[in-house]
């Protein structure tokens, strides 16, 4: 159950008039999982809605890379041992 | 990753560059992010279940129902910084599932029991107002823009539950007796623990990535103090003892014991006449407190069960 599906990106609005407001990201196996958890997670405040939408759903407009993703070839990190 | 030197990237971030992607960091760049940000998730994770142990002891249903949101807020907040770490490459099932209970980066005070609701909202009043401190100074100075942002919830919800912590503990103070002896005896090994919270004094700590890259602004004797002055006042107002006195003359905040000292966690007492080196500070944090490895085996054993389950 490593690695747990895909990244979900959350946006909310506290009232109709508002415009959303990217709050977070969830990790999950699916998109039921990812409202679920996004619900759960981002609950900050009364949103009137949030909505989510896979990472990968994001087209770069006037960058060379889309947003969220840090542009780097991904897992190329080291594993942190950090200590 | 790597358009630029170290030296160029600490020299922008001092000018108020934000840090978005891969190829704005250096590798010391995202090796001190990834410490802070572990340090930062292991911290908020840890915390779910020790207030979880003190909570079973809430005085009534509401008061369950407070303690219960504080620990949902933790684990939202330990998933925002483990999302983090995610996206900078860091295994996440590694970090909640695979790693040593003892190589957990946690400060020292969470490897602690918390017996009762004198324990859990003297934690609140001591422990939340070091992670506001902390995590403030963070969310006002951080050079990485995704973590700033992932604050942003994180501050509100801290706020929350040091509020819930000094309300308890200024109505236990009002209501005297046994009441106000519980948070007393609480007081008495919490407090230096919080003290030990932000680390090293700053004349021992020889690297400093995080100052020169902009992940935090203060240093660890700055955040000290400010997480004294908060502390020290609201405590005498209330007419608890603590080892340490506030001048409002000066607004300086005094220990008045000799830092660093040792800590007998069998008997939850300070050992303010033993002083010991810092290095001796350091071994204990390393070696882990008493419910270091309970509280890790407590996040973890269900979801195996389950793994179990979902295979047979």
């Amino acid at each position: 159950m490593s690695g747990n599906g895909q990244v979900y990106e959350v946006f909310a609005r506290k009232k109709r008039a508002d415009r959303f407001e990217h709050v977070g990201a969830v990790s999950a196996p699916n998109e039921q999982l990812a409202r679920v958890y996004a619900w759960q997670t981002y609950d900050e405040a009364k949103w009137f809605e949030m909505t989510v939408a896979p990472r990968d759903a994001f087209a770069a407009v006037n960058r060379p890379q889309a947003p969220f993703t840090l542009g780097g070839p991904s897992g190329s990190a080291p594993t942190a041992d950090s200590r | 990753m790597g358009r630029f030197t170290d030296e160029e990237l600490q020299r922008k971030v001092q000018e108020g560059f934000i840090v978005e992607s891969e190829e704005d960091m250096t590798e010391t760049y995202k090796r001190a992010l990834i410490t802070q940000l572990t340090v930062q998730g292991d911290t908020e994770l840890i915390s779910a279940p020790a207030y979880f142990m003190a909570a079973r002891d809430a005085p009534s249903t509401n008061t369950m129902v407070s303690a219960t949101a504080i620990i949902q807020d933790e684990l939202g907040h330990a998933n925002i910084a483990y999302r983090l770490l995610e996206d900078l490459g860091v295994d996440r099932h590694w970090l909640l599932y695979e790693r040593e209970p003892a190589h957990f980066k946690h400060p020292y005070g969470f490897d602690q029991p918390l017996m009762n609701w004198a324990e859990l909202v003297s934690a609140n009043a001591l422990y939340d107002r070091a992670g506001i401190t902390l995590l403030g100074d963070v969310h006002r100075n951080t050079s990485y823009g995704p973590l700033k942002r992932g604050l942003v919830k994180v501050s509100l919800e801290e706020n929350f539950h040091l509020r819930h912590g000094e309300v308890w503990i200024r109505r236990f103070a009002e209501a005297g007796g046994a009441a106000k002896e519980a948070v007393q005896r609480t007081l008495d090994w919490m407090f230096p623990m919080g003290v030990e919270w932000f680390g090293m004094p700053d004349d021992r700590k020889h690297h400093n990535a995080q100052l020169d890259f902009r992940l935090k602004g203060m240093t660890n004797d700055q955040l000290r103090r400010t997480w004294l002055k908060a502390v020290v006042p609201l405590c005498e107002e209330l007419g608890y003892d603590l080892p340490a006195q506030y001048d409002p003359d000066t607004d300086e905040v005094e220990l008045t014991y000799e830092l660093p000292c040792q800590y007998d966690p069998e008997a939850r007492r300070w050992l303010f006449n033993e002083t010991i080196t810092w290095k001796q500070v350091f071994q204990r944090w390393k070696a882990r407190g008493p419910m270091n490895e309970q509280y890790v085996d407590s996040l973890r054993r269900s979801r195996f069960a389950v793994e179990r389950l979902l295979a047979a």
